[in-house]
């Protein structure tokens, strides 16, 4: 075939099989050219250095952290068997400490694990009111690790670190001068000379550059991943080992993504210096600034009261609850009736974990609204991806809420059963004389189990997983197109 | 000859792309960086007014002295130049207890504010880390190309035909360079105090704009840093493509990577529990001794077989508790006591008040002695728990030269754990105040302590806390170590520079 003066009947017989060796030939030669380079040297030690640590620090804290879970859970349940002598004593103290699992794919994700309460408490952890003992009722209790925290700032080593920051940053590194660096060297117009559609070259070079990104990154993940599965203080199992698939595939879209844009900022700038200083700063813009400075705006649209301020109201709130039942009968020598006092009671629990709840609320609505604002960067996308299939993070705490208010009716119910099974109770729950006082065999009691769902994961990750595509999709249609117009 | 070198580096660097896009980009961060934290910043000064505003009402509306020092609280005003670095400003305790029990610190101290721990993941942006992260990077790609450029475009051998000193050709970019960075920078800033000053809650004394003078310094050290790094791999690879891919991953490696791979893996063991236990074991013997004499003072009292309320009574109300309050994260241990009637007492209990009156004098001359004695322990212990494994992240952040330009701007701006612990120093300092004025009313032991029958207490005589921030002097005593570090290694890059540049082959 004569190449150099193509006719169109020659254009036509570029068959599907040569467009496809076309492309592998020109994926072929930009991915000889980044093997060789300082950058594919400098990715690659860079990407194992940091998930190296990622996988050390991991393995050194995670140990200490799911013995403390299992010992705290232990503890809880021996507390709560240890109130099976009596119907009336669980009742009355409830279920006590219900401790959230540590997820064993913290390294991928921190969340803000740290920042995040580690329990909810289900106990009557208040004084006494008049001559009755209060009812227990749900406590979500607050972490504030950072009022002793006198170290410098920092962001965690995590895998969504790693990707969201570096593995963009060395994707923009391997791609400003794809197209911009062949058009100063002319090397473009004589690829171009030959009869190859354009968009052939532009998937040969997204190609390229994809396996080039891809393979320093890969090898640090295995190591990574070596490291942490031949240590025998972490088992992962298979439904890890499927999150972890499941988060290769988001790395693979995210990638992808600022492969794409540095395609598009190349074809679009021609000059290799220019094009790396334009993608450096939408980098930095989108990836280190937008997520904080923007999630402070959204976090400010409505702010709740301190929580210094919410307990002192609560402590109002029952100061109030307790003067009302003083009014009332604190005087009269003769005590009410038992359905009056057990209706007394459990209202005054239930008021005081509604208003537990609505507090709780509000602050949820207020970290959501913060990071929907936080959508229109990529790094802050893969970020919340990460959380939710690691199972870290925001939504998952959101999910152990979720099981403790789901596992809180359990119990309730299985007091108000047992109770109902006893004939010579008067079925006054949260009063002595009015229930059961009969020992609960401690096997009946339910337990409370956190669970992780990765059906719910995918539920509330499937809008920013969208996002991501949709983003991915506009970025490569605009680096078609700039390609396709690009003059040479 | 030096003008006309100058002029025309400042014309290639001005009239780029490159520069526009880099101002424009820091400019908008800035803009909406400094909008975010004056929101911020007068949100958290309308906290502290309330707070203030609470505080001093709780104690002024009791009438006896012992509910009113339990509830003596001070609070930590925030820091208007938390604007450009804001450190431990907004992140450590706002709002501390001063009663006469314990020697209030840093770890007793609580947040006053809307802090709503699903909102911790995201760091606040501060004026210099956006310096930190996108300056530094424009530096760079001014000094990538500033001599592999003229090896590679011939141009550096044109400029040697005419009689010129090397080392002027160097100083001319140099000069030039930081010229065209000071642009940026200067600008930015100016656009924040334009922003604060729309602001009527914030206000700067000239004391202020010292110290952003001083952060300005700070700042074009740090960036000279940068721009001689580049210079320095511009010089050594001779080829700006090579110097380019180099110098961004310097640049990442030293923003970037290493300052959290060092926190990371610094990050404190749980050793420090045994260390804590011990202490916290030793501080509550203290107080069990301390309690011993107080049982023992209780039952030498010539009033035989009474509590500390001593079977006084008053129709009109009454309150009171004491008993141990314990923190074992904070190595909080101490003995607190409270006891006050409201009106008039009853006839039969007026006889046991001087016993009383005795036994709360005696009682809090020990707690107080007993506080100060544990405190010592205390102290030290916090320090080698917390203090000194944070010095230690502070020293090895400054192996990058981002460290050093964040330690002086925070040392410039009070936000450092130093300016910190100003306060809480101040706070120590208010206690012994109001302890040394309840000594001298006579306070503990006086009938006033529990018994408002008689008299009440006049509160307007009761000192007021305040607290300054450290003065300029303080501050630059603080900066200066970091900011001659970085002016240190600034002549030390320059030095190398020269001498490659002196003996390179053109």
């Amino acid at each position: 075939m004569n190449f150099l003066s193509p006719r169109l009947s020659d254009l036509q017989l570029i068959t599907y099989n040569q467009q496809q060796k076309m492309i592998w030939h020109i994926a072929k030669r930009e991915l000889y050219d980044n093997l060789n380079s300082l950058r594919f040297a400098l990715a690659t030690v860079l990407l194992l250095a940091l998930m190296l640590t990622n996988a050390v620090v991991y393995l050194r804290e995670h140990p200490a952290r799911t013995q403390a879970y299992h010992n705290a859970a232990a503890d809880a349940v021996k507390a709560l068997e240890a109130r099976s002598t009596s119907l009336y004593r669980l009742a009355t103290e409830g279920p006590g400490g219900l401790h959230k699992i540590p997820s064993p794919l913290r390294f991928c994700a921190e969340g803000d694990e740290v920042f995040l309460p580690k329990h909810a408490d289900g106990r009557n952890y208040i004084r006494d009111i008049a001559n009755l003992t209060a009812v227990w009722r749900m406590g979500y209790p607050q972490e504030t690790p950072s009022l002793h925290n006198i170290r410098p700032d920092f962001t965690t080593l995590d895998w969504a670190f790693i990707v969201s920051y570096v593995l963009s940053f060395v994707a923009i590194l391997f791609t400003f001068d794809t197209i911009s660096g062949e058009l100063e060297r002319g090397t473009l117009r004589l690829t171009l000379a030959n009869s190859v559609p354009r968009h052939t070259v532009l998937i040969g070079k997204f190609l390229g550059a994809f396996i080039s990104v891809n393979m320093p990154f890969a090898i640090a993940v295995l190591m990574n991943l070596l490291l942490i599965s031949t240590s025998d203080a972490v088992q992962l199992n298979a439904g890890a080992w499927g999150r972890l698939g499941i988060l290769y595939a988001i790395v693979i879209l995210y990638a992808s993504l600022f492969i794409a844009l540095g395609l598009l900022i190349s074809a679009a700038v021609r000059e290799s210096g220019v094009s790396l200083v334009v993608l450096l700063l939408i980098w930095v813009s989108f990836v280190v600034f937008m997520p904080n400075t923007l999630a402070s705006i959204g976090s400010r649209i409505s702010v709740p009261i301190a929580y210094v301020e919410f307990w002192n109201q609560r402590i109002r709130l029952s100061d109030e609850a307790r003067a009302a039942y003083q009014d009332k009968y604190g005087g009269s020598q003769t005590k009410p009736p038992v359905h009056v006092l057990g209706e007394y009671v459990s209202k005054e629990a239930e008021e005081h974990e509604r208003y537990n709840e609505a507090y709780l609320k509000e602050q949820i609505m207020q970290g959501k609204r913060a990071r929907a604002i936080t959508r229109i960067s990529p790094a802050a996308i893969v970020q919340r991806l990460f959380e939710s299939f690691a199972g870290t993070g925001f939504e998952r705490h959101l999910q152990f809420i979720e099981n403790v208010q789901r596992y809180a009716r359990e119990y309730r119910e299985f007091v108000v059963d047992t109770d109902r099974a006893d004939p010579a109770s008067l079925h006054v729950v949260g009063i002595r004389e009015g229930m059961s006082q009969k020992p609960v065999s401690p096997e009946a009691i339910p337990k409370f189990k956190d669970t992780l769902s990765l059906n719910r994961d995918f539920n509330t990750a499937a809008t920013d997983l969208l996002l991501l595509v949709l983003f991915l999709v506009v970025l490569m249609s605009g680096a078609y197109l700039a390609f396709i117009r690009l003059e040479i | 000859m030096l003008m006309t070198l100058i002029r025309r580096e400042l014309l290639d660097n001005l009239m780029t792309f490159r520069f526009a896009a880099a101002v424009f980009i820091t400019l908008l961060l800035v803009v909406a960086a400094t909008a975010v934290l004056i929101k911020d910043y007068e949100r958290r000064l309308v906290d502290y007014n309330t707070s203030v505003e609470t505080h001093q009402q709780n104690v002024r509306k009791r009438q006896t002295y012992s509910p009113a020092i339990v509830r003596v609280y001070v609070d930590r005003p925030p820091n208007p130049l938390s604007l450009f670095n804001v450190g431990l400003d907004n992140r450590l305790g706002n709002e501390i207890n001063v009663s006469p029990w314990h020697v209030p610190s840093l770890w007793d101290a609580q947040m006053n504010s809307s802090d709503n721990s699903f909102l911790n993941i995201f760091s606040s942006i501060d004026i210099v880390f956006i310096f930190e992260v996108v300056l530094s990077l424009l530096a760079l790609i001014f000094a990538y190309d500033a001599l592999a450029g003229e090896y590679e475009g011939g141009t550096l051998r044109l400029v040697l035909t005419h009689p010129v000193q090397r080392g002027y050709i160097l100083l001319a970019k140099y000069i030039s360079a930081m010229l065209c960075l000071l642009m940026p920078l200067l600008m930015s800033l100016l656009l924040a105090l334009i922003l604060l000053t729309t602001s009527t809650s914030i206000y700067l004394t000239t004391d202020d704009f010292l110290r952003v003078g001083g952060i300005i310094l700070a700042s074009v050290a740090y960036l000279s840093v940068f721009y001689f790094i580049g210079l320095l791999i511009s010089a050594v690879t001779r080829r700006t493509s090579t110097a380019l891919m180099l110098s961004i991953f310097v640049w990442g490696f030293l923003v970037l990577v290493y300052p959290n791979v060092v926190l990371a893996t610094t990050a404190p063991q749980d050793t420090s529990a045994e260390r804590g236990a011990s202490a916290f074991g030793q501080i509550k013997q203290i107080w069990e001794e301390f309690d011993r004499e107080r049982k023992h003072f209780l039952a030498t009292d010539p009033v035989p077989g009474e509590d500390p309320m001593f079977d006084i009574d008053s129709p009109d109300g009454w309150g009171a508790g004491d008993g141990f309050s314990e923190n074992r994260l904070t190595l909080s241990y101490y003995y607190w006591s409270v006891l006050y009637y409201n009106g008039k007492l009853t006839e039969e209990s007026l006889p046991r008040v001087p016993h009383a009156q005795n036994y709360y004098g005696f009682l809090w001359r020990q707690i107080i002695d007993t506080a100060d004695q544990t405190w010592l322990i205390r102290r030290q212990t916090l320090e080698d728990i917390f203090v000194k494994p944070a010095l230690i992240d502070r020293i090895l952040l400054k192996l990058s030269p981002v460290g050093m330009y964040d330690a002086a701007t925070q040392a410039w701006t009070g936000t450092d754990l130093k300016g910190l612990q100003d306060f809480f120093d101040a706070v120590r300092q208010y206690q012994r105040t109001v302890i040394a004025y309840l000594y001298d009313r006579e306070a503990f032991k006086s009938r006033l302590w529990f018994a408002s029958d008689e008299t009440v207490v006049d509160w307007d005589t009761l000192p007021q806390f305040s607290f300054e921030r450290s003065s300029i002097g303080t501050n630059t005593k603080r900066a200066l170590p970091d900011l001659l570090l970085l002016l240190t290694i600034n002549v030390v890059l320059f030095t190398i520079i020269f001498l490659i540049f002196i003996k390179s082959e053109v």
